[in-house]
């Protein structure tokens, strides 16, 4: 008997515990339901991710902050206020992740910009992925539009808006050694010193071919770690050589201004042209103490700062200056800039043709292929227009390169400005060659 | 004559890297020796000789000359301040002192990051030209760097083997206890090596930044090839650590002419590495009883 009693106790019990714990859960479930549903919104929020310490990343959060001001002044988004949200990633692929998280589920984030490092963003756009955020970004490796391309439905929401991708760089850079030879420099050998980093093997991928075709020997290609400093020997290893051009393919060795210092004292008659990330810092020529004077670099980004392309790069660029006392210190500033305005014309074309949730980050996909398209680019800073899905070389939704879009402009430092001297149409100065080169 | 310009621009240009360097081991080297502290803040000295040398140039506008002097002096009293509120009290517990030291360089290291940014700075040139030396283009500013950090090291056997506080200090390196009862003030000449040590250093970090660039990331970087070099050289050994800042800064110089930038590093740490496994205290150490 008592047997019975105690089992029957335990199925009351255990029956009791069950009830229990589902309610519990069904609950949870239900709060948790509660948390991830909108509020009624009453704002839009932009959130900026990028490595706050770099002059790369406090501009983006600078220009947007303007922008977002410029907006809000004249009634918000769809008659909603804006508010930006800031996250540094710290140039860590880990700290991107989690802050990009943070900027979307806690911050409620309607949408992302920035960027710069690329291995950080192929982290990032994974949580981007599974957030279903749109993110307008910067970098500059060719995986991230090749991603979208593999999988467009979980990768949509990834569009680069700040700069052409590195593989755009190669063609800019052989345009730039046939304007070297349309100005009577006779360019048929050359000496690379690049990054030794994945983003360069983009770039020779399309630039050795295009070399060959155009008679251009590489002497020497030199990979060069992180931080490395000892170019004299190498400046004079490329005159050894017979090489007319130096040629850099640089952005994560960060010691730019040490070879213009070296490349400025040997005084050798080899010119220093090519890509080079720390040359377009408007502090480089006082970094290097004038040093870079003849320094003949591609511009990432479409502007040079002496020649805006449009007029709203103009503005922006004389509203930037007022606000922070100096003009944007990196080309990021005009992507994070462009990426809220573009993102505000996407949410009101959305509005207007009906959409039931303008805000809706398939939505604002949709109308972003729609309104920044080759055929009608939109003018911003720069004219902006992306890839389509489906692009043969996989750069879907990537900045589009071009002279009627954004291209790496060919620009040299010239008595401490930043010029452009190439294309024609657009230079704002002649090319000078430096005194001792003959 | 190929082979020649190749020999040249290896000597040339390796005597500049090695001269740097044996300051700031000779400083690493000279701390240990003589009151046993593994000073990890070292390698922030020799950056921040850089950064408040280019501050006083910008800020207050004197020349390259009086900032690199006043400069080093402001580094060594910040060294003495920081053996006096850091390092003393815990001078006896090794791993504390390389806990407390470490701490400190990552903080400077922070600030210097948040004050002047991530990007390199250069000194404006002391010295302009350029002097072919064996057909070798060779920047006068190295061959200045080079002369400076053999003075300084010159100064400084004078200093330690040829003066009383020379004295005082090997003492104290030799005995402790002894040099105590004999009525040295042993603190204060351990205070007085930090206080030379850093200056050492600092002033490496001035010229450094004469002929690259410094940058706060230099601040772990150097400490660590700083540490290597007097690894190498023997722990404690001045003499030791000089002509082991040589036999690096040649390694890297002659594989970067010869075989490429990329692998120097990497080859002068497995040669350090493979010394050592030859040689466990190094060039010029003692083995310990």
């Amino acid at each position: 008997m008592s047997e019975k009693v105690s089992r029957r106790r335990y199925v009351k019990y255990a029956a009791a515990g069950v009830v229990v714990v589902a309610a519990g859960a069904a609950g949870g479930y239900v709060a948790w339901q509660a948390g991830k549903k909108p509020k009624a919104k009453n704002e839009v929020v932009i959130g900026v991710l990028a490595p706050m310490a770099t002059y790369q990343g406090s501009v983006q959060r600078d220009a947007a902050a303007l922008a977002i001001e410029e907006v809000n002044a004249k009634g918000g988004i769809l008659g909603l206020p804006v508010r930006m949200v800031v996250g540094d990633d710290k140039l860590d692929a880990d700290t991107g992740v989690a802050e990009l998280r943070r900027l979307v589920t806690v911050e409620h984030a309607d949408v992302l910009t920035g960027g710069y490092s690329s291995g950080v963003m192929t982290a990032e756009m994974e949580t981007m992925a599974e957030l279903k955020t749109v993110f307008l970004a910067d970098a500059s490796s060719t995986e991230h539009p090749a991603k979208v391309a593999g999988n467009y439905e979980k990768y949509k929401y990834w569009f680069r808006i700040t700069q052409n991708n590195g593989a755009t760089f190669a063609f800019d850079l052989i345009d730039m050694l046939d304007m070297l030879r349309t100005n009577g420099v006779q360019v048929n050998k050359v000496y690379i010193i690049r990054d030794e980093h994945v983003w360069v093997e983009a770039v020779e991928e399309f630039l050795n071919p295009m070399l060959k075709e155009k008679n251009v020997e590489v002497v020497k290609n030199v990979k060069i770690p992180r931080g490395y400093t000892e170019y004299e020997p190498l400046i004079i290893e490329a005159h050894n050589l017979g090489a007319q051009v130096i040629l850099p393919i640089l952005a994560i060795s960060g010691t730019g201004d040490v070879l213009a210092k070296h490349w400025a004292t040997l005084r050798l008659p080899v010119l220093l042209a090519g890509h080079d990330l720390a040359a377009l810092d408007l502090g480089f020529w006082e970094r290097t103490g004038g040093a870079c004077n003849y320094y003949i670099f591609i511009a990432d980004g479409g502007v040079v700062q002496t020649a805006p392309p449009t007029s709203t790069c103009a503005s922006f660029i004389e509203n930037y200056t007022k606000k922070y006392g100096h003009p944007p210190e990196a080309h990021q500033g005009y992507g994070a800039y462009d990426a809220v305005y573009l993102y505000k014309m996407a949410v009101e074309e959305a509005a207007k043709a009906g959409e039931r949730d303008p805000f809706d980050s398939d939505t604002v996909v949709k109308y972003l292929e729609k309104i920044a398209n080759l055929e009608n680019p939109v003018e911003l800073t720069r004219r902006i227009a992306f890839y389509p899905p489906g692009h043969e070389k996989k750069w879907d939704h990537d900045l589009a390169w071009g002279d009627e879009y954004v291209r790496n402009w060919v620009a040299e430092w010239i008595d401490g400005k930043q010029c452009l001297i190439w294309p024609k149409e657009r230079a704002n100065a002649e090319m000078k060659l430096p005194p001792w080169f003959k | 004559m190929e082979m020649l310009e190749l020999l040249m621009r290896i000597l040339v240009y390796g005597a500049t890297l090695s001269g740097i360097y044996s300051l700031i081991a000779a400083g690493f080297t000279l701390i240990f020796g003589v009151s046993r502290i593994m000073n990890f803040s070292h390698g922030a000295f020799f950056v921040l000789g850089a950064y408040l040398g280019i501050a006083i140039i910008n800020g207050v506008g004197l020349n390259p000359y009086l900032s690199t002097a006043i400069s080093i002096l402001m580094v060594g009293l910040l060294a003495a301040i920081v053996y006096k509120g850091i390092m003393s009290p815990v001078r006896t517990q090794e791993v504390m002192v390389i806990i407390v030291t470490l701490a400190f360089a990552l903080i400077l290291e922070q600030l210097i990051l948040l004050i002047f940014g991530e990007h390199g700075i250069s000194y404006p040139s002391m010295v302009k030209g350029v002097i072919s030396i064996g057909g070798v283009p060779i920047p006068s500013m190295r061959l200045f760097v080079l002369a400076i950090a053999l003075t300084a090291l010159i100064l400084l056997w004078i200093l330690i083997g040829k003066t009383r506080l020379g004295r005082e200090i090997t003492a104290a390196s030799q005995d402790v206890e002894a040099a105590t009862l004999l009525g040295l003030d042993v603190d204060k000449l351990f205070l007085t090596t930090v206080f030379i040590s850093s200056i050492l250093a600092a002033l490496g970090g001035a010229l450094y930044a004469q002929v690259y660039a410094a940058n706060p990331f230099l601040v772990l970087k150097s400490l660590i090839f700083a540490f290597a070099i007097v690894i190498l050289g023997g722990l404690g050994s001045v003499k030791g650590s000089v002509i082991s800042s040589f036999i690096v800064g040649y390694i890297l110089t002659a594989v970067i002419v010869l075989y490429g930038a990329r692998w120097s590093e990497l080859t002068a740490l497995l040669i350090i590495i493979a010394i050592l496994i030859l040689k466990p205290t190094g060039l010029f150490g003692v083995k310990e009883l």
